[in-house]
This record gives C-alpha cells, sequence and structure tokens, in this order.
C-alpha cells in the first residue's frame, strides 16, 4: 500500500512528491530476504496494524512568486507486483 | 500377565482386520477425474444454484491456477534444488492441503502427477502442453467439500473427530430434500476455521510455509487491541465469493482515510533558495490520516 501525495503549479510542474509504504518483508532464519513462501520464516512487519490509524505529515514551502497549487493524494494498494489501484483520491487548490 | 501364543494370534488377526478394515475406507483416488467425482461440487448447484454462482467467481474456484508461479517454484526451486528433496505426496501438500485440499485423497502417485501439471502449467504457459495441465489443474480448487466436509472438523479435530464421508458441515445443519445429510457445525463460522489456511501453514513434518501472515496480525493485532468480529462477517458480505484484497469495495471498506492541509505563509528570510528572500514564502501542512479498519494487518501476503 502507497500513500503518494503531490504538489504541482498552474502548469502542471511538480514541486513536491512524498511516497510512504506500508509493506513486510519476508526473511529466511539467516536474515536473507525471501519471496519463496517456503523460505520465509520470518518478517520484518512495516505493515498498517489492525485498528490503528497513522499519521504521515509534510511541512512544504513553495517559492515566493507562487499564486496556485494543486495538492494531490492517492492511496493505492497493491494486490501483487505492480497491479495497483487507486483506493482513495484527493485534490486541493491552495491559492495563495 | 503373560500373552500365551493363543493371544498373540488374536492381537495379530485383530490388528490385521482394523488395518484391512482402515485401509478399505481410506480409498484414495488414481486419477484427477476420480478424485474430482468423489467431491463433486457441482451437484451442490442443483439445489445451491446462488451459492454455486458466487463460488465459481471466487479466487477459492482458481485456488490452483491463480498460485501457480508461487507453487512450481516450491517444487521446482525449493524441493528440487534447495532441498533437495524428491516430490512426493507429502510435499506436494505443503501448497495444496490448502488450495485443494481434496488432494489429500489422492494416490501417492496422482499427488505427484499433480505436482508435475502444475510444474508444465507454469513452465509451458500458452503451448499446448500447458493449456492442457492448466485445464486439468482447473478441476481442483477450493470447493464446496474443501470447506464443508475436508477442512470442517479439522479446527478441534479430537472433539468432533473426522468428516463423516458425503456429510456436509453448515452453520445451521439444515438438510434441503435429504440430498445430502447435515451436520451443524459452529466450527465452520469461527475465525480459526479460516485462519487453517489464512496464516502460516504448519506441515505434518513441522515446515511451515508462509503464503500470507493474516490470522497471525488477526489473533496478536486485531484481537489484542480489543476487536472482536470474526473473518466471515467482513469477508462473507458478498456471499461465497469471499472477496478480499482483489475486491475493491472490500479493500475500500477496511481503509479510512482523511486529508487535512493548512495554508499559511511562512516568515521571510527563513527558507533558502527563494526568488525572494525578503518575501512571505507560501507553504502548507499536509496531513494524510490512513486507518487500518481490518481485523487483520494491511497489506498482508
Amino acid at each position: 500500500m502507497v500513500l503518494e501525495v503531490t504538489a504541482k503549479d498552474t502548469e502542471d510542474n511538480e514541486l513536491f512528491k512524498k511516497e510512504k509504504k506500508w509493506f513486510e518483508i519476508g526473511i529466511d532464519p539467516d536474515k536473507d530476504m525471501r519471496y519463496g513462501a517456503w523460505q520465509i520464516k520470518e518478517i520484518i512487519d512495516l505493515t498498517l496494524p489492525p485498528l490503528q490509524t497513522q499519521r504521515e505529515q509534510y511541512l512544504v514551502h513553495f517559492d515566493t512568486d507562487t499564486d496556485e497549487v494543486t495538492i494531490n493524494a492517492k492511496l493505492w494498494y497493491f494486490i501483487r507486483g505492480g497491479k495497483g489501484e487507486i483506493v482513495y483520491e484527493e485534490t486541493r487548490t491552495l491559492e495563495y | 500377565m503373560k500373552l500365551t501364543v493363543l493371544h498373540k494370534v488374536g492381537i495379530f488377526t485383530l490388528s490385521m482386520l482394523i488395518a484391512t478394515f482402515s485401509m478399505a475406507n481410506a480409498k484414495e483416488a488414481k486419477s484427477i477425474d476420480e478424485l474430482v467425482a468423489m467431491f463433486d461440487d457441482k451437484k451442490c448447484a442443483e439445489c445451491h444454484e446462488q451459492i454455486y454462482s458466487e463460488w465459481q467467481a471466487s479466487w477459492h474456484a482458481k485456488a490452483i491456477n491463480s498460485s501457480l508461479k508461487g507453487m512450481r517454484n516450491f517444487i521446482a526451486v525449493g524441493l528440487a534444488k534447495e532441498w533437495d528433496t524428491p516430490l512426493t505426496k507429502a510435499e506436494v501438500l505443503k501448497c495444496l492441503d490448502c488450495h485443494a485440499p481434496a488432494v489429500n485423497y489422492a494416490s501417492e502417485e496422482l499427488a505427484v502427477e499433480i505436482g508435475n501439471l502444475i510444474v508444465t502449467a507454469f513452465e509451458k504457459k500458452g503451448s499446448p502442453a500447458g493449456s492442457q495441465a492448466a485445464e486439468e489443474l482447473a478441476k481442483l480448487n477450493v470447493g464446496c467439500y474443501s470447506c464443508h466436509n475436508i477442512k470442517a472438523t479439522s479446527i478441534a479435530p479430537g472433539l468432533r473427530g473426522k468428516p463423516e464421508k458425503g456429510v456436509m458441515y453448515g452453520p445451521n445443519g439444515e438438510d434441503g430434500d435429504d440430498f445430502h445429510e447435515s451436520i451443524e457445525s459452529v466450527d465452520i463460522s469461527t475465525s480459526a476455521f479460516c485462519m487453517q489456511c489464512h496464516g502460516v501453514y504448519h506441515a505434518p513434518d513441522g515446515e511451515t510455509i508462509q503464503c500470507n501472515t493474516l490470522s497471525g496480525s488477526y489473533r496478536h493485532g486485531y484481537l489484542a487491541a480489543g476487536g472482536s468480529k470474526t473473518c466471515q462477517e467482513c469477508h462473507l458480505n458478498k456471499g461465497h465469493l469471499f472477496p478480499g484484497g482483489h475486491d475493491l469495495d472490500t479493500v475500500k471498506e477496511g481503509l479510512g482515510f482523511n486529508l487535512e492541509i493548512a495554508k499559511y505563509n511562512h516568515l521571510p528570510g527563513q527558507i533558502e533558495g527563494v526568488k525572494n528572500p525578503k518575501g512571505w514564502v507560501p507553504s502548507a501542512v499536509i496531513t494524510a490520516f490512513v486507518e487500518n479498519k481490518a481485523g487483520h494487518r494491511i497489506p498482508d501476503g
């Protein structure tokens, strides 16, 4: 699962971009990262735990001549590999 | 007490009778078609059309062919190369005890044949041999009998005993038209029932197979945090389709999202690299709240 936050100016130039990923890393007994279900004996848990809310916060500064910025936040869910779907998306325009 | 010859002969005869009786009961299929006939889910559709239709669209219905890559890798890489271990029924069942529980009733030779079909279906995908293998494998899945018979008593085998042949275990035990005997089973409505397969799998020889970790986070994350819903309360909401991570509606139900943005102008002279060092700097604090409302970690698997 990936949270992607971007800020763009009126000409679609990207002024800011951050990503936060939630995932788990499977490791074998030698602590080597593995994908095979038979190889994985432990995990390093970087997922979002049940019944918890996590907060991602960014302080962003734009240039002094910026009049308008469009903030876009997408929450992606990847069922496998590169196959992802947008679960939630919000867009806000800020005028200065 | 000393055993007389007569006693010993009697014990031996009794042992042989028990062994013969057990073997007669433990019928093993020698072909996929024979195995499918032993647990023929299509019969269920005659009365339970709606449920069968839901199940047909589910991932349970394609539990082998949707996971070919992982199972092929286990057989061709894990067993053959890393473990240097021959393909046997016991090894095949480390995948298929969950992906096609009926294989528990396959002969040793058939189970190995199914394992080889998995390798062929993956490695020769698109070729006639690969397509034929996939077609055969499509007959095996997590079907009606898998949950309502084969695995029905497995969470409490000491208490419940082995599943009775031909009997369907369900939450209400209703008999329909007496097409089959039914036994009311509360077990099938518990999370523990799903956790047999939707978590770290423990094979009889002690090997662990970690396809996913759902049940671990359910038990030690969700329940420990005060959650009390069962798997079925969320994942049976579209009937026997059992939607999960592949279904966007279900993913949305399990996640909450809120975006807060505080716009302000930062003091002049504090931010380096701006065009006008003496000007106010347009700024924003962007805060995203992501909530996991599900009964397990996200993502998982």
